[in-house]
């Protein structure tokens, strides 16, 4: 097998999974309990999230622990809704190429959400966005990376153009709040992530894109902003998210991102010689392949695709029967059978689109596998290329 | 088959004939991909969307369906291509039924969609686009015994699977230009060659019944469309009210589930009046209203010259009737100039709105909706 839709889920890394194990058996305890074995397991508990926390530059206490990333992004959102009370005619900023939660999430608010243009790359348009941000916007936001191309967003840079928006209302007297969300879940293999260098205000993260299990993920929240929880009960997390703490989640998460922290720079070189061997032997086809990724900012192991001409489902039924797995688009557009909003919106035309390949790379990767995956994928479009010629 | 094998070496001088199959993503139409295939014919696949709602809890499985559709085309290495026929399938379909239910019938929409979708839209469609045949993974079979000018529509070699109940109000032109390539095939043969063949689909839950109406039953269904008029329940005999319903048109003739009134044997619904909006039902199942030697059907289909053969002239021929998909064949005669189908013996009626099917044989010789 030729895993290579690491965006959509990634192998449980063996530590971490070790690093599971016991809270499911032994140190099975509610970490609310009050005696002491219990208390062992608080205190694992907290410290797992900790680590969690230091690895984007938090403290464990700014972190809400949630079911994943989109749980975490919709809790964000709640930041806005509790600043449309303060808006005359609140709006959302988020950038055309957001994932679907982000979109949703923003909609399920009832302001009126405005997308910001991104270019050819998926990179964003920061003229429009300084075009779109008025004295109106409550809420902004932008994923770190995204989760078709790979795109890296310079949310540095827009955070500054926040905080210059921040001071302008200051002046005028608005008090109408502003914050700052990104969606950082495909980030953390190979980039350094921290908080306060970004300039965020709330940033989701997710355990099962960087080789922990799945069904956990976490919110950092910065100090003063206010959220609503979206489950009431015990009023675990703060009160926040209520609700007895996946411990073994937790953990495995904590071990995978200390681990995924450790080798960002390891992996990023890793990405980058693997990604170019995979391109060279896709120059072979017969159709010229189109390389999507912006060539400065992208995460190395995003190597998204297109054969214009050839309709790239076509090519994921033919490569999964020699046990090659990729995606088209976002896995979850993909199975609606509806194309990719991210790919429309950084302008391709609709046969770019419909010959797009996503390809994520992971740690189990080698570079044979990209020398047999490659000479796969192109026998694959050579295949298709000759039906169509009939 | 072997009529069907015929023509396609018929057609081999000028290439092979052209088949657009309708394939569903099931085991049988993906085994008649395979089958065309190797019959030699230029196989092009069609996954038809037909109309669906996602609502919560009741999502429509297309999605799944046409991948593995797509799934199958791709592996046999033959064209696949989606028909978008949701629009007409709303109009035809599903507006049809609604009306008929808003009448006090109930209709078979499995039958409308073959009568106005798959051997209509998508033979008039197919048929523009160069197709020369097209084809279902039906149990059913064509006979051209009478020449391929009036073929016939013949039951599966599996009777336990025959679908020509469903498949009676098709046009003789689409049947002359049908290939139902596992109609000879018994359905344990069909799933274990797929599973031969490698089809990892083959063992796929077979979906039953109309795919709009999901999971959560036709009567949840037809509230979203039908307003809830509430009425009385009665017993027949009696006259007596021993219960309320929400809608006289949401119930069916002989149907004991959901009437809500407990205790002791269990109450059949015997009689509806749609204008008076009352439901009366029995606890006796041998209520004269139950049963019926006759019964009067509209919009009949004759089939082909076997039609006026068999039971024509006026004059009563015996042959046998099917009055549901699966039933058993009871023997009727049919009074053609009042549309009256007669037996022998008294038989359980059959909701308005539904059909009756007519058999000679293996020859189903159409059929009626009963009034």
């Amino acid at each position: 097998m030729i895993y290579l839709d690491h965006a959509a889920a990634t192998p449980v890394d063996k530590k971490a999974l070790l690093s599971m194990m016991p809270y499911f058996a032994d140190q099975f305890f509610n970490p609310s309990s009050p005696y002491l074995p219990a208390n062992h397991v608080r205190d694992h508990y907290e410290y797992a999230k900790g680590q969690i926390a230091h690895t984007i530059g938090a403290k464990g206490a700014d972190l809400v622990i949630t079911s994943g990333a989109t749980e975490a992004t919709n809790l964000a959102f709640t930041a806005a809704t509790t600043a449309m009370e303060h808006a005359v005619a609140p709006e959302i900023l988020i950038l055309a190429t957001e994932h679907a939660s982000v979109r949703a999430a923003a909609i399920a608010t009832g302001a009126k959400v405005v997308e910001i243009k991104v270019g050819r790359t998926g990179l964003i348009n920061l003229n429009d966005f300084r075009r779109k941000l008025t004295g109106n916007t409550v809420f902004v936001s932008v994923a770190l990376v995204n989760n078709e191309l790979g795109t890296i967003q310079p949310l540095a840079e827009i955070a500054e153009i926040i905080r210059a928006e921040r001071a302008r209302r200051l002046s005028a007297q608005n008090t109408t709040p502003l914050y700052f969300h990104s969606d950082a879940s495909q980030a953390l293999n190979c980039l350094d992530v921290n908080v306060a260098r970004l300039g965020v205000d709330l940033l989701t993260i997710s355990s099962a894109k960087i080789g922990g299990p799945k069904g956990v993920g976490a919110l950092y929240v910065g100090h003063g902003i206010k959220l609503k929880p979206l489950i009431a009960g015990g009023g675990q997390e703060a009160g926040l998210r209520s609700g007895t703490e996946n411990v073994p989640g937790v953990i495995g998460f904590a071990v995978a991102a200390v681990s995924a922290k450790e080798h960002t720079n390891g992996n990023r070189k890793k990405y980058e010689n693997l990604a170019g061997i995979l391109r060279t032997e896709l120059e072979k086809a017969v159709v010229s392949p189109l390389f999507l990724h912006d060539k400065k900012h992208h995460l190395s192991s995003f190597v998204p695709v297109s054969f214009p001409g050839i309709d790239a489902e076509r090519l994921i039924y033919k490569l999964e029967e020699q046990e090659v797995y990729l995606a088209t688009g976002a896995a979850c557009a993909a199975n609606k059978g509806t194309k990719s909003h991210v790919l429309t919106a950084a302008g391709l035309s609709d046969a770019e689109i419909a010959g797009s390949l996503r390809i994520t790379l992971g740690p189990l990767n080698t570079e044979d596998d990209m020398r047999r995956a490659g000479q796969l994928i192109v026998a694959a479009v050579n295949e298709e290329f000759e039906r169509c010629q009939k | 088959m072997s009529e069907v094998a015929s023509v396609a070496s018929g057609a081999a001088a000028a290439g092979p004939a052209t088949v657009y199959l309708g394939m569903s993503g099931g085991v049988d139409s993906s085994l008649s991909a395979v089958l065309l295939k190797e019959q030699g014919y230029h196989v092009v696949g069609v996954y038809m969307k037909n109309w669906s709602r996602d609502l919560p809890g009741m999502k429509c499985p297309w999605a799944e369906d046409l991948a593995d559709a797509k799934r199958v085309a791709v592996r046999l290495g033959i064209d696949f291509e989606v028909f978008d026929f949701e629009k007409e399938y709303k109009q035809k379909v599903v507006d049809y039924m609604l009306d008929e239910f808003k009448k006090g019938n109930t209709p078979n929409p499995d039958i409308m969609c073959n009568q106005e979708i798959k051997f209509k839209l998508f033979y008039d469609v197919a048929r523009e686009r160069g197709a020369d045949f097209i084809a279902t993974g039906h149990y059913a079979r064509v006979g051209m015994a009478a020449g391929p000018a009036t073929p016939a529509l013949l039951k599966a070699v599996d009777e336990n699977k025959d679908q020509t109940y469903f498949l009676y109000r098709i046009s003789e032109d689409a049947l002359k230009h049908t290939i139902f390539p596992i109609g000879d095939m018994y359905k344990k043969d069909v799933k274990a060659l797929a599973a031969k063949k490698g089809l990892d689909n083959a063992y796929k839950k077979e979906s039953m019944g109309v795919c709009f109406v999901g999971e959560v039953g036709i009567k949840d269904f037809l509230k979203e469309y039908i307003d809830e008029k509430p009425g009385e329940i009665r017993e027949l005999k009696t006259d007596r009210v021993l219960g309320a319903h929400e809608g006289a048109v949401f119930y069916t003739l002989g149907q004991r589930h959901g009437l809500n009134i407990g205790g002791g044997l269990p109450y059949y619904v015997v009689k509806k009046d749609i204008a008076k909006n009352i439901v009366y039902v029995s606890r006796d199942l041998n209520a004269a209203e139950l049963w019926t030697d006759e019964l009067k059907l509209k919009d009949v289909i004759m089939r082909n010259d076997d039609w006026r053969n068999r039971v024509g002239d006026g004059c009563a021929v015996p042959f046998e009737v099917r009055l549901h998909h699966r039933a058993p064949l009871i023997p009727a005669t049919f009074d053609l100039d009042n549309s009256v189908v007669k037996f022998a013996e008294k038989i359980k009626a059959p909701a308005a709105g539904q059909s009756v099917v007519f058999y000679s044989g293996d020859v189903c010789l159409g059929g009626g909706i009963v009034v």
